[in-house]
């Protein structure tokens, strides 16, 4: 891993469009500025983690787990 | 052309039927091609299953069915993989996760859902800046039945 020391309103530069400053430094807490063509999706990890982690979790659906449209009836009667 | 799923055997599908995922569905970047397949004619559901991983499937729904005020703010450079857009002709989808002990509790994904350009017939799994729960209840606010089908996921189905 690249390590590199900034202080407050540096950045540093990735590839042609992309640019990351430190705003604010307060009490453990970083602030970034992320510039960043649209394309190029940012996410904080946890965010991309919990889709992963739900995706992983969609995936383990049996064929018959999800009811048919009978026992659905009566699922969606016992929630109302 | 026939394809192999271990859910549901060998499926006859036309070609020009395939939907393409070409960075895949976060967490499973070895699947790019993809079918979407009934689950029972009358129920909104339906199945998102695997071209190339035969196990793979996902159940789908259009989200409008139980949370019909869902909307999502796309800028079109993120999603420049899917081709030459038409917004008439952009669909989405979200994925249900479902506890086999109480498929009642089943939940969607509304943060990443699945957006797809029908007209290339190409899609991508986006995450939402806004903050759309992982995990929203579905029967939970499902009014009555019997329900529309998802007007969307037709574009895009498959018999089986």
């Amino acid at each position: 891993m690249l390590v590199l020391t900034r202080k407050i309103t540096e950045g540093i530069t990735i590839g042609p469009n992309i640019r990351v400053i430190v705003l604010e430094i307060k009490g453990g807490q970083v602030r970034l500025g992320i510039e960043a063509p649209h394309a190029v999706q940012v996410h904080r990890d946890e965010v991309y983690a919990r889709i992963l982690e739900e995706n992983q979790q969609a995936a383990l659906t049996n064929a018959g787990t999800l009811p048919p449209f009978i026992q659905l009836q009566d699922l969606v009667k016992k929630k109302a | 052309m026939i394809i192999h799923s271990t859910r549901f055997g060998d499926v006859e599908c036309p070609e020009e039927k395939i939907l393409k995922i070409p960075s895949g569905i976060i967490g499973f970047p070895a699947s790019t091609r993809y079918l979407i397949l009934d689950h029972d004619r009358d129920v909104p559901f339906k199945w998102l299953q695997s071209l190339d991983q035969e196990e793979l499937a996902f159940v789908i729904v259009d989200p409008v069915w139980f949370k019909p005020d869902y909307r999502v703010t796309i800028a079109l450079d993120e999603i420049s993989e899917l081709g030459r857009v038409d917004e008439r002709e952009l669909v989405m989808f979200v994925m249900l996760t479902i506890p086999s002990d109480d498929p009642s509790r089943m939940t969607a994904n509304l943060r990443g859902p699945v957006v797809v350009n029908a007209g290339t017939r190409i899609g991508k799994q986006l995450i939402l800046r806004e903050e759309f729960p992982t995990r929203a209840p579905v029967l939970h606010d499902v009014p009555a039945l019997p329900l529309p089908v998802g007007h969307c996921i037709s574009l895009v189905e498959c018999h089986r």
